[in-house]
């Protein structure tokens, strides 16, 4: 068992990669507007992971104020937030 | 009719457009003072500071005014944004817009 997880190491997705499925319905389509006010939703495959953290965690707790990120990042726990951090930052 | 119609179009897009025009070169020269955190070409190393290379330009903006406004609340940026006019954020945002960098997230 062990010999066939190591194996697999290099195959095995991120867990990130899961968690960060409620994402892609914004943050996967090319240009994809946010309205009220009108902006791009900001490119993050390839952001550094740290600064991901800090900003899911500014969302969740209402530093940073966009109603969908704060009800996206409330469900999400700490270790939830690493995982998707460090997903975005593999995709470089 | 069709010709005034036209003409009426024509003669008001510059009044649609924002007064600031993005340049370029000038938004890579104001740059300097960013690239200490976010790298020369907005491929920021230290992990803790945004990559800002390839993001959207539209974006980049909204994020700026922000600072500046202090909508969005950052100790580092705030002080930063506090300096920048209208024509320095659109030069900045036209020229990280346009690095090699951040990708949308791929679909499943």
């Amino acid at each position: 068992m062990i010999l066939f997880a190591s194996a697999g190491m290099a195959d095995t997705p991120l867990p990130g990669k899961d968690k960060a499925e409620t994402c892609l319905g914004c943050h996967a389509i090319e240009g994809y507007n946010n309205v009220y006010p009108t902006y791009k939703v900001p490119k993050v495959a390839g952001q550094n992971a740290d600064y991901i953290i800090s900003a899911l965690k500014s969302y969740r707790n209402k530093d940073r104020v966009h109603e969908t990120m704060h009800a996206n990042a409330s469900a999400l726990t700490d270790q939830d937030i690493i995982d998707i951090a460090k997903y975005f930052e593999s995709l470089k | 009719m069709k010709i005034i119609k036209v003409l009426l179009i024509i003669l008001t897009i510059p009044l649609s457009i924002q007064n600031v025009v993005a340049d370029y070169n000038a938004g890579q020269e104001k740059s300097q003072v960013c690239a200490g955190c976010h790298g020369a070409d907005g491929n920021s190393q230290i992990t803790m500071y945004p990559r800002l290379a390839g993001q959207h330009r539209d974006y980049l903006v909204y994020a700026l005014e922000g600072y500046r406004s202090g909508d969005r609340k950052n100790a580092i940026m705030s002080g930063f944004a506090k300096g920048l006019s209208d024509q320095d954020i659109r030069d900045l945002s036209e020229y990280y817009s346009m690095q090699k960098g951040l990708k949308t997230l791929p679909k499943k």
